[in-house]
């Protein structure tokens, strides 16, 4: 076991001496505990990775995104490895506004284990709450089905991704938009014009290729033009905190916001 | 157990072999894991709280085993994909040349531990084999003895259950012999193996514990030397690849 340990020292100091390699500790991310002083994650699943791996992960999982559309986890991965610069600036806005320095500070989860969906349940038709509850009922979808960040090397961005991420279905609710591919396209570019990070940039300008003439033709002149419209007169979203305004009428939160009905009614509309 | 006409070889690695050697008759055996039903004996519980490695983590020794079976759960599906992504197709190359080595000739009694899907396969464990002494003629390995916690014992049970004048084989990744070729082997490896996998196969650990693991095994001359410790005479080995992998050859007399 000794040798082995030996020769695995002597292994790794070789790689650390030589140019141009990644640092040792984004090289062997983790594990590679035997010289002492290795950067460790940040944060519970946390991955650190070398700048050449986030540029190979941001390839691949554009292509994979594009290839396999159901690999969500793709998207997730794009984001993360794409956003840094951009998680410092919606991060940088949260603490400015009062709301969003304190979900900056509390750090509110939405999952099926923080939220009381018996409570919501019992709130009244209209309120944001049971609105948000009707949408997930009706389009089938969850809270817990978001995965953990993984590749963003700072805790708090780490954080501002998730919330990004968790509150992707409350948008949907506002906007009233379906989960289908014309309804998720249609919240991407609100969220592209929102927040700017790449991800919903590739996402809004990829995801249509997949459309019908006909789709593509309502999306093109009516969805986009109110998605934009909405998303640059509403103030940035990610600094409400949903989970204090479970009472708020949807109504009200949405004038509030500036949001107004979508133009056109898409098939399955909750 | 007479193999069908048209028997194909199956690697540890699923579908890459090569058309077997007709009519040899084909073992396979599945590594299996503490707990698993089917297993002939269960792998005897360790009594000393020892520690071992696990890529680059160390873990208690008696978690190792489950450990890595969680691994090749979760990379069984994509396996194949992910071989062929890896190197480029080169694994099939490598098992090409083992088949060749080996040689098998109608008749012949072969063992393939960590077969994965073998023909007919046997659940055991590599530390403890379900089989009597002396029984086969060939004892096979390929990409498999690196995961084993206790490498002594799995070739110390290969040895026993060779006949005498069998031949012990192992295809498993080994020490890089150029060192140009060697930084960029481990360039590709950290950098992008774990990428491949979360991108492919939407696993990066798996693919971090496999380039890990890689480097944790003895180097060609040490592992000649843990054969020849388990009984083995004649002990050769050849790498390939520029020693990427090695075929280590020892015999039983």
């Amino acid at each position: 076991m000794a040798t082995l340990l030996s020769h695995v020292l002597r292994r790794l100091r070789g790689l650390r001496r030589l140019p141009g390699l990644p640092r040792l500790a984004a090289e062997m991310p983790l594990r590679a505990r035997s010289d002492g002083a290795v950067a460790g994650p940040l944060y519970s699943h946390h991955i650190p990775t070398s700048p050449l791996q986030k540029a190979l992960l941001a390839a691949g999982s554009a292509a994979m995104a594009l290839y396999d559309p159901y690999r969500h986890d793709m998207v997730a991965v794009l984001g993360e490895t794409t956003g840094h610069r951009t998680l410092k600036v919606l991060r940088d806005r949260m603490r400015r506004d009062p709301e969003g320095a304190q979900i900056l500070q509390e750090r509110p989860r939405i999952s099926t284990s923080t939220l009381d969906l018996g409570k919501l349940q019992s709130l009244p038709e209209g309120s944001l709450g049971r609105e948000y509850l009707r949408f997930l009922d009706v389009n089938r979808v969850s809270p817990d089905t978001r995965a953990p960040t993984r590749f963003v090397d700072d805790e708090e961005l780490a954080y501002v991704i998730q919330r990004y991420r968790e509150v992707h279905d409350m948008l949907h609710t506002l906007l009233g938009m379906p989960t289908n591919i014309l309804g998720e396209i249609v919240v991407k570019w609100f969220e592209a014009v929102q927040t700017g990070l790449p991800m919903c940039i590739l996402g809004a300008l990829f995801g249509p290729i997949q459309l019908s003439a006909q789709s593509l033709q309502v999306l093109v002149s009516e969805l986009i033009p109110w998605a934009v419209q909405n998303g640059r007169r509403a103030p940035c979203v990610l600094n409400l905190y949903y989970e204090r305004r479970w009472e708020q009428s949807l109504r009200a939160l949405r004038e509030e916001l500036g949001i107004t009905a979508p133009p056109v009614h898409i098939q399955g509309l909750a | 157990m007479a193999a069908p006409k048209s028997c194909a070889l199956w690697s540890y690695c699923g579908r890459g072999w090569s058309r077997a050697m007709r009519g040899c008759q084909l073992l396979g055996l599945r590594s299996s894991w503490p707990g698993a039903p089917l297993s002939a004996r269960l792998l005897s519980q360790e009594k000393r709280a020892t520690e071992t490695h696990f890529g680059f983590e160390t873990v208690p020794e008696e978690e190792k085993g489950g450990k890595v079976y969680q691994v090749f759960e979760s990379v069984a599906k994509k396996y194949d994909v992910m071989n062929d992504m890896m190197s480029l197709g080169i694994h099939r190359v490598w098992k090409d040349l083992l088949l060749w080595k080996m040689r098998p000739l109608p008749g012949t009694q072969l063992l393939d531990v960590a077969g994965g899907t073998g023909l007919a396969w046997v659940l055991g464990d590599a530390e403890e084999l379900p089989f009597d002494d002396d029984k086969f003629d060939i004892y096979t390995i390929a990409f498999g003895i690196r995961n084993v916690t206790h490498i002594d014992q799995a070739l110390q049970e290969a040895h026993r259950v060779l006949k005498p004048g069998g031949r012990f084989l192992c295809l498993e990744f080994s020490q890089v012999n150029n060192p140009l070729i060697s930084r960029l082997y481990d360039l590709y490896s950290f950098q992008v193996i774990p990428v491949l996998g979360e991108v492919i196969a939407g696993d990066w650990k798996s693919y971090q514990y496999l380039v890990e693991s890689i480097r944790r095994f003895p180097s060609q001359e040490e592992f000649k030397e843990m054969i020849e410790d388990a009984g083995f005479h004649k002990v050769t080995y050849e790498s390939l690849t520029s020693g990427i992998v090695a075929i280590h050859s020892g015999f039983k007399l």
